[in-house]
């Protein structure tokens, strides 16, 4: 436990005073939970609320950290799934206190945002968009390669026993069942993640539906969130559609294996979905892509989500508590959160992006100020 | 003497007379299905923590139960009455009052009839654009999701109180006009008294009606899975609450949603049928 | 100018000005609530307008609700998609559930033991009282599930209809216009039977004395009579079913294509704006566009509306009736 917190620490260490701090609470915390003393009294002043909408695909997680934030400063986090499309929306719009995506926004959404100031990306945690499927008496990983799945969701391969699903899965036995595609009916992160991997592989998708939170999908049945495609995959059978693992592992879907940039066949798992963290190059404003990554154990539709925030909320209409609580929860996230992220199968982020994460949260200012930390 | 009806022709009667009552029954089933199923996969969920206890909105674990969407469903609600049922009277008497035949009164009852035509989904978008947009008294807020369901609860109030205050006696009003009570006073203590059990007959089945709507709260009143009672605050609704819990997959969570239906099923009814009971007790409407 | 059918207090000559302040301040205040309701309503619709302005000025109206591709995320606004399947599920809500309604409605006036008259209505009236959101939560783990089966028989064994044939998908537009078509009944079923009550007694005894059957009776008497009050009654439904919204959204699947049959998955104007206006909110003109949908809904509704109190008014006429009081819903 101790030595899986260290790159955190170490790397908050680097950083400024305030990053130091924050790892300094977090010892703080721990070791007072026993005594339950005067020192956890400070941070639970905070209190408040802080209204939070967007991604579904983290949202398992940011309602787990929520919960335990509350606990921990008495804040309240009222976190809503409305899809990545609706969180950079309403952040945009002002009515929430932060925004949650799982593609990062693009120029003319940042141009859009800077009416209210300067939009600043977190990325929080990595984690793994599966091919999730129900298919009776089908209980193992199918493998699967990029053209495959892009053909089964382009409603080209329309049987699980189409030969072209057979032809690499000898092993397993495919029933006639027909396929019903669930894809989402929102504008979501998840979404673009997802193009973006099946047209690197599949030119037909690539000029036909291409790449975006939304795309006018060939087939299929459209459902909202992530929650919405999971519960649209259970209750029909011969579904196959793509959601986030912990809801894969919450419903016990079977997913696939997916073919990678490196030519494997790698299962979504903790390790897998950190591997596509690694060796990436990190652009300044940290908008980067984790999709087909290059590692050879990496899964290939691994994908990095964010907090959306502003660099100086008090100008976008926040008051100095609610700043230093949106701080707090910053830290929290980049903190404790990251391993409670691994509960859920949400893998943390790689010490560099860690690091430019902190610093990110450090230079969050109030009306021009440095915003203190708690 | 009635001369004998023929075999045809009395055979059409009865195969007519089977498809009537076929229709009626048919018109019956879903009400049937929809009453079993509430009972069957949603009593299992209902216990003493699923009104005392917020939803947790965590992924693992139980889910907890709606004490936050009931209250807010009650908060929202109750504004929304307020607002809707005195204005919705208040236009009822001007039309009946005062307005009986003039083109300007038929104008307002035309647009009146206009407004339970309009969605209640354009509703929302309205309150949305105009209220939430634009930042009045904060973001989403509880009491924006009561304006909304205000707009559409006021024609149904306006109109069935123009129904009861129509059906009040003229020789009432005339009898305290002529003994000299000046009009305000007949309005007051005479017109409103009398059809006052018609009046709440019809606030109640409109509140009934807004009780259950969901359109108009998506993203005025939005949702939170803490109980608040501040209704300058996002706030939780039972109808919401279902509408998002369909959409789990998760079997707990859905058992909560059939919990909250017959919850909110059982309150419209309660309100429905004090509603009735009232009217059956008067003497109008 | 507006005088009720009695005196008005102001022609009582021994009233000091003072104590007429109260009337004049009830009547200003009661005319200024109506006023405001028309205010509201023009509001309500500039607002609409100019803000679905956008959309119009970028695509035409034309371009609007006849091209036929949604996607919000390139840009793309087409309507034609969701106009195609609101007009769908309506004609499937109104197919299945006028004959329905109707069928009750004169069982209930005309056929119906005197004792079974109130329940039989009361449990009609009841469909009403469930929400939009339980009937789709119903549609949902209930309709879709259990009629699939006899929706692929259906589609197979009458493929050559058209709108009819090949793959069933769970949730689609019938199953959305089988639960609109529930949602409308009680209304159809409510003005129906207050149309049918205005038939004249005597047409109907006339109609029996000249040895008519009970059906002969109401196929001469009744139906002709109420023929126009019927009409404005699925007007009216019509009017709820191109409306309503969530039960819609949580059974048609959410897909803005133009299927093949009835059995595929299929948008509503109103499940879109539903879906889409939180991410709308930044974006102008996808704002715009879903305020141009409601706009659409909007007028008609408005439409539908004016043609169904055409209907009512009509039949009210030729009975010579007040408008049934069921007509405001």
């Amino acid at each position: 436990m101790n030595n899986r917190l260290m790159p955190g620490c170490a790397a908050l260490a680097a950083t400024l005073a305030l990053g130091v701090a924050a790892c300094g609470s977090d010892a703080d915390n721990a070791s007072s939970t026993a005594s339950s003393g005067a020192k956890t009294e400070q941070p639970a002043q905070l209190g408040g609320t802080l209204n939070g909408a967007g991604a579904t695909f983290p949202q398992p997680v940011y309602q787990e950290w929520a919960a335990r934030f509350q606990e921990k400063v008495g804040t309240t986090v009222n976190y809503q799934g409305i899809g990545s499309g609706g969180g950079i929306a309403q952040f945009t719009a002002g009515t929430v206190d932060f925004g949650a995506t799982d593609s990062a926004m693009k120029d003319e959404e940042i141009t859009a945002a800077q009416a209210k100031g300067e939009p600043v990306h977190i990325p929080t945690v990595l984690g793994a968009v599966t091919i999730s499927y129900n298919l009776d008496g089908v209980d193992s990983g199918l493998k699967l390669d990029g053209a495959t799945i892009a053909d089964i969701f382009l409603g080209k391969i329309k049987t699980w026993n189409d030969p072209k699903l057979t032809a690499g899965n000898e092993d397993v036995k495919l029933p006639s069942t027909k396929i019903t595609v669930c894809h989402r009916s929102d504008e979501s992160g998840t979404t673009k993640n997802f193009t973006q991997f099946l047209a690197a592989y599949s030119p037909a998708w690539e000029s036909g539906p291409g790449v975006d939170k939304s795309v006018k999908w060939p087939t299929g049945t459209g459902a909202k969130g992530n929650d919405g495609v999971a519960a649209c995959i259970k209750q029909n059978p011969g579904a196959v559609g793509y959601v986030e693992q912990a809801y894969a592992l919450a419903n016990n879907f079977t997913f696939a294996s997916v073919k990678n940039k490196s030519g494997n066949f790698v299962a979504p798992t903790l390790e897998s979905t950190s591997a596509a963290g690694q060796d990436l190059d990190i652009p300044e404003d940290l908008r980067l892509s984790t999709i087909d990554s290059p590692g050879a154990d990496a899964y290939p539709v691994a994908a990095l989500t964010f907090l959306l925030v502003y660099q100086d909320p008090c100008k976008a209409g926040m008051d100095e508590q609610g700043a230093k609580r949106l701080k707090a929860w910053l830290d929290y996230a980049l903190g404790d959160g990251q391993e409670v992220a691994s509960e859920l199968q949400y893998a943390k982020l790689p010490d560099e992006l860690h690091t430019k994460a902190q610093a990110k949260v450090d230079g969050l200012q109030c009306n021009g100020q440095a915003i203190p930390g708690t | 003497m009635i001369a004998p009806v023929a075999a045809r022709r009395r055979r059409t009667d009865q195969v007519m007379r089977a498809v009537l009552l076929g229709g009626t029954l048919v018109a019956l089933v879903p009400l049937v299905f929809v009453v079993y199923y509430l009972f069957k996969q949603g009593i299992g969920a209902i216990s003493w923590d699923f009104f005392t206890t917020d939803p947790t909105g965590r992924f693992l674990g139980p889910p907890g139960g709606v004490k936050s969407a009931i209250v807010g469903t009650i908060m929202i609600v109750g504004l929304a009455a307020l607002i809707a049922i005195p204005l919705g009277i208040g236009v009822a008497l001007y039309l009946v009052e005062y307005g009986k035949q003039n083109v300007f009164s038929n104008v307002v009852r035309y647009f009146v009839d206009v407004m339970t035509g309009v969605p209640s989904i354009v509703f929302g978008l309205f309150i949305y654009i105009v209220l939430v947009l634009t930042g009045i008294g904060g973001n989403f807020a509880g009491w924006k999701g009561s304006i909304a369901l205000a707009l559409l609860m006021l024609p149904v109030v306006t109109r069935s109180a123009e129904v009861v205050l129509g059906l009040v006696p003229n020789s009432l009003r005339e009898a305290a006009l002529a003994l000299g009570a000046p009009r305000w006073k007949v309005v007051f203590r005479i017109v409103l008294p009398t059809a006052l059990p018609g009046l709440i007959t019809g606030s109640m089945l409109a509140v009934a009606r807004g009780a259950g709507e969901t359109a108009p709260l998506l993203f005025t009143a939005f949702a939170v899975n803490a109980t608040t009672w501040n209704l300058g605050e996002q706030m939780n609704s039972l109808p919401i609450q279902i509408f998002n819990d369909v959409r789990q997959p998760q079997a707990n969570i859905v058992e909560r949603a059939w919990g909250s239906a017959l919850t909110l099923v059982a309150m419209i009814l309660i309100l429905t049928l004090i509603a009735r009971l009232i009217q059956r007790r008067s003497r109008f409407a | 100018m507006a005088t009720g059918t009695v005196a008005s207090g102001d022609r009582i000559a021994s009233r000091s000005p003072l104590s007429r302040l109260p009337d004049r301040l009830l009547r200003w205040v009661l005319t200024g609530l109506a006023a405001a309701i028309l205010l509201l309503i023009a509001f309500f619709f500039i607002r609409l307008a100019t803000e679905s302005e956008p959309v119009f000025s970028k695509y035409g109206v034309i371009d609007f609700v006849f091209s036929d591709e949604w996607v919000p995320s390139q840009e793309l606004y087409g309507a034609l998609p969701l106009l195609v399947g609101t007009i769908i599920t309506s004609v499937i809500a109104l197919a299945i559930g006028v004959p329905v309604a109707v069928a009750s409605a004169l069982y209930i006036t005309e056929l119906a033991p005197q004792r079974l008259k109130q329940p039989l209505t009361i449990l009609v009236e009841l469909l009403a009282a469930v929400p939009s959101v339980v009937y789709g939560l119903w549609g949902v783990f209930v309709l879709i599930p259990k009629l699939r089966p006899a929706e692929q028989w259906f589609s197979d064994t009458f493929a050559f209809l058209p709108f009819v044939g090949g793959d069933v998908a769970g949730p689609n537009s019938f199953i959305a216009g089988l639960i609109l078509a529930i949602m409308i009944l009680p209304i159809v079923s409510a003005i129906s039977r207050e149309v049918m009550a205005t038939v004249p007694v005597e047409q109907k005894e006339a109609a029996l004395a000249l040895g008519a059957t009970r059906w002969e009776m109401i196929r001469m008497a009744v139906l002709p009579y109420s023929r126009a009050g019927i009409s404005g009654a699925a007007m009216l439904g019509l009017g709820r079913a191109i409306g309503e919204t969530i039960a819609a959204t949580l059974v048609i699947g959410n897909a803005a294509v133009i299927g093949d049959s009835i059995f595929s998955q299929g948008y509503t104007l109103a499940a879109v704006i539903a879906n889409e206006f939180g991410e709308a909110a930044s974006d102008p003109t996808h704002r715009a566009a879903l305020i141009a949908a409601g706009l659409v809904l909007f007028v008609l509704t408005l439409i539908v509306n004016a043609l169904a109190r055409y209907f009512v008014l009509r039949s009210e006429r030729a009975t010579a009736r007040r408008v049934p009081k069921g007509m405001a819903g």
